[in-house]
């Protein structure tokens, strides 16, 4: 099974490109300071030293003779400028997926070593201290989002260690994408907007896909007889195909409500879900657009073609809290988020009572919606009886919620994050789905 | 075993050899500077000190590798407090401790030149040993590089040892600290004509 990352997010889209491979170059000044080993052996010289002189016990004076001769064997002037170099291999990742980090120092003579002080939410997946002039440093981000990797310490040493220089420099931030679920097949509308693609529509067409044979008329194709019903009937009888039509998807992001354990909680899966549902409709030459719901307003893009969409339809929803374009329901959205015809896919715990009215006005509006149900636990109940009652009472107002959006004629379908997307959706992806207005 | 977990057994094999080294030479010179027992003054008192500061050093070279967690609120009692134990070990100076708890140890015996200069060559080594062992630095190639500054340092102990086996040219306070005098001019003369280092 081939991974849903197709080649990685750095180095699909000429956005990314100039982020891949970004390399910074810094002008590192150190302040060289005794080391802790030189401290250590100062302590034991002045101790030695003065014990000698208070006891008047040459002994002791002996006694200090190596340290001293260590510390003051001659300290040679030490560099204080240094030219630091560090490339971070890509500034955007997916969950899980292994970044590096680059580190160089262009003087190679003194004792170098470099240490990784990790951000919060960053993993290191290689050693956090390497010592040498360059240095490689992995790591993962194991949850979605906007991170800061940290910083990194230069600690240099002159070559008896007895001198220590540190420099830290922050590190840059990287985007994390969600990992996107595998989808392949896809649910396609029975109605078809009057634009080339690659789903065959129930009208005939120029496509590839064979639907009958009719009796020829003045204009048809020539190459288009079919030879043996002619034969039969007598008649010219020519084949007809489908035509080949492309849709409108529009992912609905609900972000009102994040529950669950963090990393397989309802907004993880259900930006990974739309993720997935993205890269897989635009594989199939279809426009797909996003509207990222959440308190107050949403954030929206416009259905566009292409690979370059996906990232954009992520970045979209990683910055849904930052979003522009604020209103207080759908039906305030331009018509370019929410084209008519398209076909909508929800990804929701659908806990929001607001939002679950916001897609109940969508549906009477004529629009084509399909749920995808991401919600994965459930509140916690003791063993008292009023506990498991007002779960009970909980249970049965969700299966309310989701009856009443069936009887609407939305196909509500449950996702656990685990399983390929394909599954929950196989009824619905077998046959083209027929929503009435 | 995959290749990343021999790396690791490796790595924490050939950490765990100069650790050792620490430890041992550190016990050793407070059990060399110890005998014969004496129970004047405040021997006693830097017997203790000596031994807290030796352990508390082995426990901070051992627990090393322990990573300090992120800030988190609402930790539990028994976890804060590791935290602070764990803190108390990396702030303070536990080998200086020692240095000085042991020497004063060793004035609270009757003069003994050369047991002295051989807890000098101990302490230098012990010193070495937590260095090589904190910093990870390659010990042969730190040796190799301060060999003639040590084995001048070890002649320079020999010869503190055998000032004070000399007798004084006098009986008086100031005809003791000439002894003094001469062999910390000597180990200036050393210092000052040693090569310097590159």
């Amino acid at each position: 099974m081939s991974s849903p990352i197709p080649n990685g997010p750095g180095r699909l889209s000429p956005a990314n490109a100039s982020a891949a491979g970004r390399a910074e170059s810094a002008e590192a000044e150190v302040r060289w300071r005794p080391a802790r080993h030189a401290r250590r052996l100062l302590t034991l010289a002045l101790a030695g030293l003065l014990l000698a002189t208070l006891t008047r016990r040459p002994e002791f004076a002996g006694l200090a003779a190596p340290a001293l001769l260590l510390l003051g064997a001659g300290r040679p002037g030490l560099p204080t400028r240094f030219l630091v170099r560090t490339r971070l291999a890509s500034s955007q990742l997916y969950e899980g997926e292994v970044g590096a980090l680059d580190v160089t120092v262009d003087d190679s003579e003194l004792d170098t070593r470099w240490v990784l002080q990790a951000g919060r939410g960053v993993e290191p997946a290689s050693a956090t201290a390497v010592n040498g002039a360059a240095a490689r440093f992995e790591f993962t981000v194991p949850r979605w989002g906007r991170r800061q990797l940290g910083s990194v310490t230069l600690v240099l040493h002159d070559r008896w260690r007895l001198a220590e220089g540190r420099v830290a420099f922050e590190l840059p931030g990287v985007d994390c994408y969600p990992y996107p679920a595998v989808q392949r097949t896809r649910v396609v509308l029975s109605r078809l907007p009057n634009r080339l693609g690659e789903h065959a529509a129930r009208v005939a067409g120029e496509g590839t896909e064979f639907t009958g044979v009719r009796e020829y008329v003045p204009g048809d194709r020539q190459r288009a007889i079919n030879w043996p019903a002619t034969t039969r009937r007598g008649r010219l009888q020519v084949n007809t195909f489908a035509a080949e039509r492309s849709q409108d998807i529009v992912l609905v992001m609900d972000a009102t409500s994040d529950v669950g354990t963090p990393g397989s909680s309802a907004l993880d899966l259900g930006l990974r879900g739309a993720a997935g549902a993205a890269q897989a409709y635009l594989d199939g030459r279809d426009r797909v657009g996003v509207i990222c719901y959440q308190w107050g307003g949403a954030r929206w893009l416009a259905p566009s073609l292409g690979r370059r969409q996906v990232y954009k339809i992520i970045d979209t929803m990683l910055a849904a809290d930052a979003g522009w374009a604020r209103g207080d329901a759908f039906s305030r959205l331009p018509r370019a988020a929410l084209p008519p015809g398209s076909l909508v896919v929800v990804f929701s715990p659908l806990l929001d009572q607001r939002f679950v009215e916001t897609l109940r006005d969508m549906r009477e509006r004529g629009f084509a919606l399909f749920v995808v149900d991401v919600l994965n636990t459930q509140p916690p109940a003791r063993r008292a009886f009023t506990d498991a009652m007002t779960s009970r009472i909980w249970q049965m107002e969700q299966q309310a919620i989701r009856f009443s959006l069936r009887e609407l004629g939305v196909p509500v379908v449950h996702w656990d994050g685990a399983e390929p997307l394909d599954l929950p959706l196989a009824p619905y992806t077998r046959r083209p789905l027929v929503a009435h207005r | 075993m995959t290749a990343p977990v021999r790396l690791a057994a490796a790595g924490a094999a050939g950490a765990a050899g100069p650790r050792l080294g620490a430890i041992l030479l550190g016990a050793a010179c407070v059990a060399w500077t110890a005998v014969p027992p004496r129970t004047t003054g405040l021997a006693g008192t830097a017997l203790a000190v000596s031994i807290i500061a030796v352990t508390a050093g082995a426990l901070r070279l051992a627990l090393a590798d322990v990573p300090q967690p992120e800030d988190e609120y609402f930790l539990a009692a028994r976890v804060r407090a590791w935290l602070a134990f764990l803190a108390l070990l990396r702030t303070l100076p536990w080998e200086e401790i020692a240095v000085v708890a042991i020497l004063w140890l060793e004035v609270q015996h009757p003069a003994r030149p050369w047991h002295t200069a051989a807890l000098g060559a101990g302490l230098a080594g012990y010193l070495l040993a937590v260095h090589i062992a904190e910093s990870g630095a390659p010990a042969r190639r730190l040796l190799r590089r301060q060999g003639k500054v040590l084995f001048a340092g070890a002649c320079l102990v020999a010869l503190g040892a055998g000032f004070g086996t000399l007798p004084a040219a006098g009986p008086g306070a100031g005809s003791a600290l000439l002894r003094v005098v001469a062999a910390a001019a000597v180990i200036a003369a050393a210092a000052l004509v040693l090569p310097r280092r590159d």
